[in-house]
C-alpha cells in the first residue's frame, strides 16, 4: 500500500528520451582515444537502458526533465575565471578533452597512471561497488574522452584541487577520475565544479583507498538555475582506511550526488558529511549507499538538505550490513530544513542488517528554523530576517567547514547561497 | 558452562492452535471469475449497491498487477487454486448460542474465546468467524441498550444497509490496491461496529477469525465507524490450523472517526507461520486504513505480529480534521523463514494533526523483518507534527531486519522526528540476569518484554496477556 | 571472623580456566570458612576477577582443571542462575546496563528466585516493595533508582550502591565482590563498604577481590591472598595489605620469576 500510493507513475521525463539518448550517442561516437572501446561498450548499453522514471524507486522523487531538456550534445567549456591558487594546492582544471597534467609538475607521491594498467583498472571501483550499471555512470561512459588518473604513494602535502567550469555553453561535460591511493597513503583532493548554463556535468570518481589509506576528500558544486549536476563517487576501502568526503552542492536544476563506498573487507572507517539545497525550482538529489563487506566497519554520516523556493529535497541514505559485518557501528543522522510552504522534502534512511552484534542508529528530523533560536536572537534586536538568515548560515556551516581549507577561496557559504548567504 | 539453551532456541515454540476442526463444511468450487463473485452475494442475500461494489472491484483487480515493491519472497499465488467461500453446514445464523454447533462453541474454547454465557468473558463482547462466516457474536443486547451496533458484516448489510451503503469502501476504496480489491471484490464476513454519536462504548470489543479449511482463502472485512463524540476500544485475534500449503489472507478493515470520536484498535495476529523450513503457513496481505475525518478525532492501531508465513500489512492513519492523532504501535517478532514488510502510514492532512509511531521488530532464524513506513506532511499540516521511533532487535546472525522510513514534508510549519535503533541480546546481560538468580528463558523474556514495552502498555488489559502467550515468551510483570 | 571450626562455604582446588585460548587462572587453590571476610589483591591481568567469573560461571571463561565445590556441592556443574540461587553472589566490576528492564521488577524476580532456593514462600509485589524499601537504607539509595531500568544511565558509584542492594536483597552466603571500589568517590565508597560491613555475618563470607589498600581500610578482612600470573602466591592476615601498599607490586615479580623456575613448587 505504502508504493501503490507512493508511485504515481508520471510519464517519462521528455517528450522523446529515447531520441535524446540516440542524438547524444551519435555526437560522442568515434575517436581513437584511450577510452575508445570502453565508450563504445557504455554506450551500447546505454542506449538499451530505459531512461530512469518514476517507476524506478531509485528515481522516484527525481524527474529527468531539466536533464532531457538540454542540448544533447558534448560540451567544450571556454575557460572561466578563477580564484587564486591557495599555498599549499595544485589546481588541475577539467575541459573532458585537453589533458589537465600539459605543462604541471606533480608533486612527490603523484603519478599518472595510463596504459594497461588503466585499461586494468577503470571501472574495478565501480564494479566494487556496484555502480557500473547505473544509468548516471553509463551516461558517463558513453561520453566521456578523458579520464584524469593518479596514483597516490606515501602522504602527500600538497591539496589536490580538480576544477571545471561548464561555464554558459550547452551540452554535456563529462568527466572521469580515477584515484588510487597505495597502502599507507595519504591524500586531500578538493573536487570544484561549477556551471552557469543550460548543460550537464557528469563526473564519476572512482576511488580505491589501499590498507591504511586516507582520503580527505571534499566536493563543491555551485549550479546555475538551468544547469544539471549527476555526480557518482565510487570508493573501495581496504582495512584501516578513512575515507571522509565532505560535499555541498545546489543552485542546480537538478543536482545528483550518489557517494557508494564499500569496504571492502570491513574494519575501516567512512564518513560521510553532506549539505544540499534547492531553491526555486531545483532538485537537490543524493542517493547514498554503504556496503560493510566485512566486519569491524565504522561509519558516520550526516546529511543536511535545506529546501526552500519550490525547490525539492531528496535524500536516501542506504546502509547495508550483511551477516559477515559483525560489530559494525554505523550511524547515520539526516537533517532538514524546509523553508517555504512550496518546498518539498523526501527523505528515507534504508538499513539492511543481517548481523546480530551491531550498532545501527539512523535518525531523520524534518522542520523549520528553531522558533526559539529565532527569537533569542531577536530578543537580542536582530532583525527577523536576518536572525534567520544566521541560523541558516549556522546549519550549512556544519559541513562547510569541513571542507578542505582549500576550499574558502571558492567561497562555498556564498556560492551556494547567493551574497544574502552573508 | 555456558547454558545449552540458545536464544534462538526460546523463540520458537511450537503452534499452540494448529488443530482442525472436524466440522462439515459447504464450500464452493475453487477459482475466481464474475460468477463466484455473484455467487458469493447471492448466497449473502446481498442488496445490488453492494454488489455492484463487488463487481466493479473484481473488474479493477483483473486490471491490477501483484504489487511487488516490498522484500518479500514468495512463489506466485495462483487465484484460481483458492475457494473464495466456506461456511460451516448450519442453518442461518443462530438467534441464541445454544442451537450453535457445539464443535464450534468447542474449537473457540480451545483456542481460549469461551462463546457461551456462563464462560464468556465478563467484560468483552466478541464476534467469533470461522473461515468465511461470522458464527456469534456475545452481548449483542446488552451492547443495543447503548446504541452500539456489533455484528457480523453480513447482518449489518441486511439489517443496517443504510450505514454500510454510507461508509462501505469510504476509507479503503474497491480499487485502494490489488490485495484490497480482491478482498472488496470476494470479501465473506468480518465485523461491524457502529458507535452513535456521544457513547463511549460499555466494553471491549473482539473479533477473534480462525481459518478451518486448508484450501480456503479468507477475506473479512471489518469497517468501525464512530461518530461525533463516541469512543470504541476493539481487538482482533487470529489463529489456523498447521497445513503445509501456504493460504491466502487479504482481509481489509476501515475505520472511521468523527469529529472527537475515538477508535482504538488492536490486533494480535497469530496466524500460522508455516514450519521451521517455511513450509506452510498464511500469507498475511492486509489493507488496514482509518480515517481521522473529524476534528480532534484520534485513531490508534496496536499491532502484535507474531504468526504468518508472510506479512504485508500497514495500518495507516488518514488525519484529515483538525487536531486530529494517529497513533501506531507495533511489535513484529519473525522466526524461521517468516517474512514481514510491515509498518505505516501517517497521511498528514489537516492543521495541527498529530502522529506517533513504535515499532519493535525482533528478528531470528532465518526470518526477513522490515519495517516500512511513510509519514507525510501536507501542505495544509500547519503545525503538524511525528514522532516515530523503529527499533530492531537481532537474534543469531541469519536474520534481517530491514528499515524503510519514507518521510515526506511539504509543510515548514511542522516537525519530524525519526529515530531507529538496532540491538541484541548481549551475552553479558544474559549473564548478569542469570548471576541474579534468573533463570536463561526468564533472562531473555524479561529482555523482549522490556524491548517491547511501549507497545504492549498500548495493549488492552484483558489482551496484554494474550500478547504474553503469542510471543511465546513468558513476560510475565512488565505487562498491563 | 576466624573460627577453625566454623564451616567450610567454599573450598577452591588447583583452578585452572582459559578465555578463548588464553589460561588465565594456573591451578588457585582457597578455603573459605563461614564468618571469613577474604580479600583478593593483586595487579591488572593477575587473574583475580577472572575468578570472580569463573566463580559465578560466565560463559566466555572455561575451567580446564581443579575443582570448586559449595557448601560441600560441585559448583561448576550448576548454570549461573542456580549458583546465584544457592547463595553465590558476584558483585560485578562493571555492572551492564539493561534498557526496558525496569530495576524494581529485576529486583524482585531475582530475590523470589533466591527465596525458592532457599525454599522460601515467594513474595507479592506489596511485600516486596516493603522490603526494597527497607534495604534501600543499607545503601542509602533513591527510590526513585527502581523506576528506572537497570543500571541505564546510572553513575558509577550508583551501579555499585545498586549491586550492594542486590546483596542485600539476595542475602547470600558467599558474595564475591569484584572491584567494587573502582570508580567511587570517598563518599560512596563509605556508603558501599558500610553497607558490606551490615551485611557480614558469622553465617556467610565475603571476597572482595581488590587492586588498592583503600576498600580494605573500610572493610577489615581476616585474609588476605597475593594473586600473580594466574595463581595465590602468598596468603596472610590484614598486614600483608599494608605491606603491599608500602612496598609494591614489584616484590610480586621477583617471587614470580623465582616460581617460574621451579614451577613444581607450586602450592
Amino acid at each position: 500500500m505504502v508504493a501503490a500510493s507512493l508511485s504515481t507513475p508520471t510519464a517519462a521525463a521528455g517528450a522523446a528520451p529515447g531520441g535524446w539518448i540516440a542524438a547524444l550517442l551519435a555526437e560522442a561516437s568515434g575517436g581513437a582515444d584511450a577510452l575508445a572501446a570502453s565508450r563504445e561498450r557504455a554506450a551500447q548499453a546505454l542506449a538499451q537502458t530505459p531512461l530512469p522514471s518514476r517507476r524506478d524507486e531509485a528515481w522516484r522523487f527525481t524527474d529527468l526533465a531539466p536533464l532531457t531538456a538540454l542540448t544533447p550534445t558534448l560540451l567544450s567549456p571556454a575557460a572561466a575565471a578563477q580564484p587564486p591558487v591557495a599555498d599549499g594546492s595544485l589546481r588541475l582544471v577539467l575541459d573532458g578533452q585537453s589533458d589537465p597534467l600539459a605543462g604541471i609538475t606533480l608533486p612527490a607521491g603523484l603519478e599518472p597512471i595510463s596504459g594497461d594498467e588503466l585499461d586494468a583498472t577503470l571501472g574495478q571501483v565501480l564494479a566494487a561497488t556496484g555502480s557500473a550499471a547505473l544509468w548516471p555512470v553509463l551516461l558517463n561512459g558513453a561520453t566521456a574522452r578523458a579520464v584524469l588518473a593518479l596514483r597516490v604513494r606515501g602522504t602527500v602535502a600538497t591539496t589536490l584541487e580538480l576544477v571545471s567550469d561548464a561555464g554558459d555553453g550547452e551540452g554535456i561535460l563529462p568527466l572521469r577520475l580515477l584515484l588510487v591511493l597505495e597502502p599507507g597513503a595519504s591524500v586531500e583532493v578538493l573536487q570544484v565544479h561549477r556551471s552557469s548554463g543550460a548543460n550537464l556535468t557528469s563526473l564519476v570518481l572512482e576511488a580505491r583507498l589501499g590498507e591504511g589509506a586516507e582520503l580527505r576528500h571534499g566536493l563543491l558544486a555551485p549550479g546555475a538555475e538551468t544547469g544539471c549536476l549527476l555526480a557518482t563517487v565510487a570508493v573501495e576501502q581496504a582495512t584501516g582506511s578513512r575515507y571522509s568526503g565532505v560535499s555541498a552542492h545546489g543552485g542546480w536544476a537538478l543536482g545528483r550526488l550518489e557517494p557508494r563506498l564499500v569496504q571492502r573487507e570491513g574494519a575501516a572507517h567512512s564518513a560521510l558529511k553532506a549539505l544540499q539545497l534547492a531553491d526555486g525550482r531545483q532538485i537537490s538529489d543524493t542517493h547514498s549507499q554503504m556496503v560493510f563487506a566485512g566486519p569491524d566497519g565504522r561509519l558516520e554520516q550526516l546529511h543536511k538538505a535545506v529546501a526552500d523556493g519550490q525547490g525539492r529535497s531528496v535524500f536516501n541514505g542506504a546502509v547495508q550490513v550483511p551477516r559477515l559485518a559483525q560489530r559494525t557501528d554505523a550511524a547515520q543522522l539526516s537533517r532538514n530544513l524546509l523553508l517555504s510552504d512550496r518546498a518539498r522534502i523526501d527523505t528515507k534512511p534504508e538499513l539492511e542488517i543481517v548481523a546480530d552484534d551491531v550498532r545501527c542508529a539512523h535518525g531523520a528530523t524534518v522542520s523549520r528554523l528553531q522558533q526559539d533560536e529565532l527569537f533569542y536572537l531577536q530578543s537580542r534586536g536582530i532583525a527577523a530576517d536576518q536572525a534567520a538568515r544566521l541560523l541558516l548560515r549556522g546549519f550549512c556551516e556544519e559541513v562547510l567547514q569541513a571542507l578542505p581549507a582549500a576550499a574558502v577561496a571558492w567561497q562555498p557559504l556564498v556560492s551556494l547561497l547567493g551574497k544574502e548567504g552573508r | 558452562m555456558a547454558s545449552s539453551a540458545t536464544v534462538g532456541d526460546l523463540v520458537s515454540q511450537p503452534y499452540k492452535y494448529g488443530f482442525v476442526t472436524d466440522i462439515e463444511t459447504e464450500k464452493i468450487a475453487k477459482g475466481l471469475s464474475e460468477d463466484v463473485v455473484r455467487l458469493i452475494s447471492a448466497k449473502k442475500n446481498e442488496p445490488p449497491f453492494l454488489l455492484d461494489f463487488r463487481l466493479r472491484s473484481f473488474r479493477q483487480w483483473l486490471q491490477m498487477e501483484e504489487p511487488d515493491w516490498a522484500t518479500l519472497g514468495h512463489p506466485p499465488i495462483d487465484y484460481q487454486e483458492i475457494i473464495y467461500y466456506a461456511a460451516p453446514k448450519q442453518q442461518e445464523k443462530k438467534a441464541s448460542l445454544d442451537e450453535v454447533d457445539p464443535k464450534l462453541l468447542e474449537t473457540f474454547e480451545k483456542l481460549g474465546i469461551p462463546l457461551s454465557e456462563q464462560k464468556r468473558l465478563s467484560n468483552v463482547a466478541v464476534d467469533a468467524v470461522f473461515d468465511s462466516v461470522s458464527i456469534a457474536t456475545t452481548y449483542r443486547e446488552k451492547l443495543a441498550e447503548h446504541g452500539v451496533i456489533f455484528c457480523s458484516i453480513s447482518e449489518a448489510v441486511k439489517d443496517h444497509a443504510d450505514l454500510i451503503e454510507k461508509y462501505l469502501g469510504t476509507v479503503v476504496p474497491g480499487n485502494d490496491n490489488y490485495f484490497a480489491a480482491l478482498n472488496s471484490a470476494v470479501f465473506s464476513d468480518g465485523s461491524f461496529v457502529f458507535i452513535p454519536k456521544g457513547v463511549a462504548c460499555p466494553m471491549e470489543l473482539s473479533t477473534y477469525f480462525r481459518i478451518n479449511s486448508g484450501d480456503t482463502g479468507q477475506f473479512e472485512r471489518t469497517l468501525i465507524v464512530a461518530e461525533e463524540g463516541a469512543s470504541v476500544s476493539y481487538l482482533e485475534g487470529c489463529t489456523a490450523p498447521m497445513f503445509d500449503t501456504n493460504q491466502l489472507h487479504a482481509a481489509v478493515v476501515e475505520l472511521v472517526a468523527l469529529d472527537d470520536a475515538s477508535i482504538k484498535y488492536s490486533t494480535v495476529q497469530n496466524w500460522y507461520a508455516g514450519d521451521e523450513n517455511g513450509k506452510g503457513g498464511i500469507y498475511n496481505f492486509v489493507t488496514k486504513r482509518g480515517q481521522c475525518r473529524g476534528d480532534r478525532s484520534y485513531i490508534s492501531w496496536t499491532q502484535v505480529e507474531t504468526g504468518s508465513a508472510i506479512t504485508w500489512k500497514y495500518p495507516s492513519c488518514v488525519l484529515q480534521g483538525a487536531d486530529s492523532v494517529g497513533e501506531f504501535y507495533s511489535v513484529a517478532l519473525t522466526n524461521n523463514r517468516q517474512q514481514a514488510d510491515t509498518g505505516t502510514k501517517m497521511i498528514h492532512v489537516g492543521p495541527r494533526t498529530r502522529s506517533t509511531i513504535v515499532s519493535k521488530g525482533i528478528s531470528a532464524g532465518h526470518s526477513s523483518n522490515s519495517y516500512r513506513g511513510l509519514v507525510q506532511l501536507g501542505p495544509k499540516a500547519v503545525g503538524a507534527r511525528n514522532y516515530s521511533q523503529c527499533d530492531s532487535m537481532l537474534i543469531g546472525d541469519q536474520a534481517a531486519a530491514n528499515t524503510y522510513p519514507y518521510i515526506r514534508s511539504q509543510q515548514p510549519d511542522a516537525s519530524i522526528e525519526h529515530e531507529a535503533s538496532t540491538c541484541r541480546i548481549s551475552a553479558d546481560q544474559l549473564f548478569y540476569l542469570q548471576s541474579r538468580g534468573i533463570a536463561f528463558e526468564e533472562a531473555v523474556s524479561m529482555m523482549v518484554s522490556g524491548f517491547c514495552r511501549d507497545v504492549f502498555n498500548q495493549l488492552p488489559m484483558e489482551f496484554a496477556a494474550e500478547a504474553d502467550k503469542l510471543l511465546a515468551l513468558k513476560l510475565e510483570g512488565s505487562v498491563g | 571472623m576466624i573460627r577453625p571450626d566454623a564451616p567450610v562455604l567454599l573450598e577452591i582446588r588447583d583452578l585452572t580456566a582459559r578465555v578463548e585460548d588464553q589460561p588465565i587462572l594456573k591451578g588457585v587453590s582457597l578455603t573459605i570458612r563461614a564468618g571469613e571476610i577474604h580479600a583478593v589483591m593483586g595487579r591488572n591481568g593477575s587473574g583475580k576477577s577472572t575468578l570472580s567469573k569463573v566463580l559465578a560461571g560466565h560463559p566466555a571463561y572455561t575451567v580446564t582443571g581443579g575443582s570448586v565445590h559449595y557448601r560441600g556441592e560441585d559448583l561448576l556443574g550448576l548454570e549461573p542462575e542456580l549458583r546465584a540461587r544457592a547463595g553465590l553472589f558476584l558483585g560485578f566490576q562493571y555492572p551492564v546496563e539493561i534498557p526496558g528492564v525496569s530495576n524494581l521488577e529485576f529486583l524482585r524476580v531475582a530475590t523470589n528466585a533466591r527465596r525458592a532456593g532457599k525454599g522460601e514462600e515467594e513474595l507479592d509485589t506489596f511485600a516486596f516493595e516493603d522490603l526494597v524499601r527497607e534495604r534501600l537504607l543499607v545503601v542509602q539509595m533513591d527510590p526513585a533508582f527502581l523506576e528506572r531500568s537497570v543500571n541505564e544511565g546510572f553513575s558509577g558509584g550508583e551501579k555499585k550502591r545498586n549491586e550492594i542492594l542486590q546483596m542485600a536483597l539476595l542475602e547470600p552466603l558467599v558474595a564475591v565482590l569484584d572491584e567494587t571500589d573502582s570508580g567511587l568517590d570517598i563518599d560512596a565508597l563509605r556508603i558501599v563498604a558500610g553497607g558490606v560491613n551490615h551485611l557480614a555475618g558469622p553465617d556467610n563470607a565475603t571476597l572482595l577481590i581488590t587492586h588498592y589498600q583503600r576498600l580494605l581500610d573500610v572493610i577489615t578482612p581476616d585474609y588476605v591472598h597475593v594473586m600473580a600470573a594466574g595463581r595465590i602466591l602468598r596468603t596472610g592476615g590484614k598486614e600483608l595489605a599494608l605491606e603491599l601498599e608500602e612496598r609494591g607490586y614489584d616484590w610480586v615479580d621477583a617471587e614470580l620469576a623465582a616460581l617460574e623456575r621451579t614451577p613444581a613448587e607450586v602450592g
